[in-house]
């Protein structure tokens, strides 16, 4: 009896502790045991529908301040990551991150050639979004908003979307990487008239 | 030699327990982790597709349906390669016309059209339609909007309409302030609104709001999950806690006080979910929606309503009393918003122009053409009141906006002023105005705080 109690009790310390560990650990690893530092393919042009979608397979994932990475499993792998901290190594691109990806472009900020991330490499990219408002970088130019479509983009200082879709009522639906609390999705917002955000274009579009 | 034997058994079992402990700790964490073992991706062709409905038309109008699709093969790799799409929509002279078929002409980039007929697109009471786009070779089948033959889209053409010229609009001038009548400072306190903020990320903050009849103001304080209440609309408000998850939802109040919000993210695969609330906070009925979005809620003449997209239709939550699954909801879309006596007001905008119509199941019964020389972005309020309507919408460059609020009759104009935007903070996207009674109310932000202020529509 007593020798059933000791392998029961260590059993349940075990797991307990393991668990515990093994649980509290895991969203903090995702960059770690998932992403990538390949280079990425050079391609000879980018075309909107192409764009959408690459932006497509990062919709329901997660959201990192500063990150880059992602899967495709519909799913945040790292919820719940402390937003106030880009090297929580959690699943996602941030805004401008996922932008970035997603117009194909280079670390190199005088390079508008096309660069071809693989979901996997965690990247993001030398633009914020108060960067990419500007237009800042060869690949990026401002652009009046009132011309925007599909894959242009509406950033602020402090946020950037792209535009997936105009509504009836003059709202648009964006596709962005939100917030920790959002992920990366395709939303109705208001963006367009908000004199807080401008309009920017990736250039170079065959179609 | 007994004893020697049993500490040694017993160092023995205590090794196994704990070896055997922390492989079925790691073990089950892992298979509980999302990034624990997992099976490669199963995901299916996911086919997206887009449509802007000529819901209202004008006489010569040259009509060509435009579905644009994304389609994501399974088998896609890391350039996300897409899918050929094919597609035809099927329409009808009105409602109950023989069905047409027009096949969709690819584009280009995942584009496919069809110009309407001219003996449709000039039909007196117009002419509905539905698409059926297929993601070839052998991919998902998918109806535009989702209800199909069901709740097919409703072209109508306008009639009694009358035109409002904006001109140029002139940011700063013919601006009225409001009477500010809440104010709540950002934070957690019992006065306070919850602002969520990080980097790289918009300020959301008191993500919507109603007013009833009555005066009494509720906010939606998603941050610190509560509604903030003041009676009359003045003093310190009561607080209800409320168990809305946050993401920028929308909120309509019924009249026995019970409170719908409208939450905006949803799990993968699933609609976003309309929580209710009775008028002391508790949960009293959970309800998912049909599509992958939904822009606003509205209480409409028999139940709560949303706006849906990709189909931007206005779906019911509950059909003959009861919460509707997913496909009733969306075989019973709309194309308007209902309001009272079984009609429903539409809306369109176009880059500088707006379109309102009140119709019923004949059509057309009156309507308003806004055109301006400066782009209107969204429209946040139509209403149609009696013989009026009134109208919020932003007028805006690509440095300066604003709203304009328009009151309308059947000759024209009767009231129009503007309104600065102060929206620092996120919200729903089409929550800023309410009206109740012949007050217009705003809900706005600054850095200090969130706010609602009042306008006299002067119309009584």
């Amino acid at each position: 009896m007593t020798l059933r109690r000791s392998i029961v009790a260590a059993f349940l310390a075990a797991f307990g502790l393991a668990a515990a560990g093994t649980a509290g650990a895991y969203h903090t690893h995702f960059v770690a045991d998932n992403c990538n530092s390949a280079a990425p393919t050079p391609t000879s042009y980018i075309t909107r529908d192409g764009s959408a979608t690459v932006a497509l397979r990062a919709r329901f994932e997660g959201y990192q301040w500063a990150g880059g990475c992602w899967n495709d499993n519909d799913r945040d792998d790292s919820p719940g990551d402390p937003t106030e901290d880009p090297a929580t190594g959690g699943e996602g691109g941030d805004c401008s991150g996922f932008t970035f990806k997603v117009w194909r472009e280079s670390l190199t900020e005088s390079d508008a050639s096309f660069q071809q991330w693989g979901m996997l490499r965690n990247v993001h990219g030398p633009y914020t979004a108060a960067r990419f408002k500007r237009g800042d970088g060869a690949p990026n130019v401002v652009a009046s908003k009132a011309g925007l479509i599909k894959m242009d983009a509406l950033a602020s200082d402090g946020h950037i979307g792209m535009i997936w879709a105009p509504n009836p009522d003059g709202s648009d639906q964006v596709i962005e990487a939100k917030g920790e609390a959002y992920g990366t999705n395709i939303w109705t917002r208001t963006y367009r008239g908000n004199s807080s955000y401008g309009g920017v274009r990736r250039t170079g579009w065959s179609s | 030699m007994f004893n020697a034997r049993h500490a040694s058994t017993t160092r023995l079992a205590l090794a196994l327990g704990l070896l055997a402990g922390t492989a079925v700790g790691v073990g089950a964490m892992a298979l509980a982790s999302p990034l624990g073992p997992r099976k490669a991706s199963s995901k299916e062709t996911a086919l997206e597709a887009s449509h802007l409905p000529p819901l209202l038309t004008v006489p010569g109008e040259d009509l060509e349906l435009r579905f644009d699709s994304t389609c994501l093969a399974a088998d896609a790799d890391e350039s996300g390669a897409g899918c050929e799409v094919s597609g035809t929509v099927i329409a009808r002279e009105g409602s109950g016309g023989e069905p047409v078929e027009l096949p969709l002409e690819p584009a280009g980039g995942g584009v496919l059209t069809t110009r309407v007929p001219t003996s449709l697109a000039s039909a007196p009471r117009g002419f509905t339609y539905y698409a059926v786009l297929r993601a070839e070779p052998g991919g998902p089948v998918a109806a535009v909007p989702a209800g199909g033959a069901a709740a097919p889209y409703r072209s109508l053409p306008m009639s009694n309409t009358v035109g409002v010229d904006l001109g140029a609009h002139v940011f700063g001038v013919g601006v009225r302030k409001g009477a500010r009548i809440a104010f709540a400072p950002w934070g957690s306190g019992p006065r306070s609104v919850g602002l969520e903020s990080g980097p790289q990320q918009t300020p959301v903050g008191a993500s919507s709001f109603d007013v009833d009849d009555a005066g009494t103001l509720t906010v939606l304080d998603e941050v610190n999950h509560r509604l903030l209440r003041w009676p009359d609309g003045v003093g310190v408000p009561s607080l209800t806690p409320v168990s809305v998850a946050g993401t920028i939802a929308d909120l309509r109040v019924a009249t026995d006080g019970s409170a719908y919000a409208l939450e905006t993210v949803a799990s993968p695969g699933r609609g976003p979910l309309v929580r209710r609330f009775d008028a002391d906070g508790r949960e009293l009925e959970t309800v998912e929606t049909a599509e992958r979005t939904a822009s606003r809620i509205e209480l409409g003449p028999e139940g709560p309503l949303v706006l849906a997209h990709p189909s931007h239709q206005w779906l019911p939550l509950y059909v003959d009393g009861a919460p509707a699954a997913r496909s009733q909801q969306q075989a019973h879309g709309r194309t308007g918003q209902p309001v009272a006596a079984g009609r429903e007001v539409v809306v369109l905008r176009r880059d500088r122009e707006v379109r309102v119509a009140l119709v019923t199941a004949e059509g057309v019964r009156r309507s308003w053409r806004i055109t301006s020389d400066t782009p209107l972005a969204e429209v946040q309020l139509a209403e149609v009141r009696g013989p009026r309507a009134v109208i919020v919408v932003r007028a805006y460059s690509d440095l300066e906006d604003e709203f304009i609020v328009l009151v309308l009759d059947g000759k024209g104009v009767v009231s129009r002023f503007a309104v600065c935007p102060e929206d620092w903070a996120e919200t729903a996207p089409l929550s800023r105005f309410r009206i109740a009674g012949s007050w217009l109310y705003r809900l706005g932000s600054s850095p200090a705080g969130a706010f609602v202020d009042r306008f006299d529509l002067e119309v009584r």
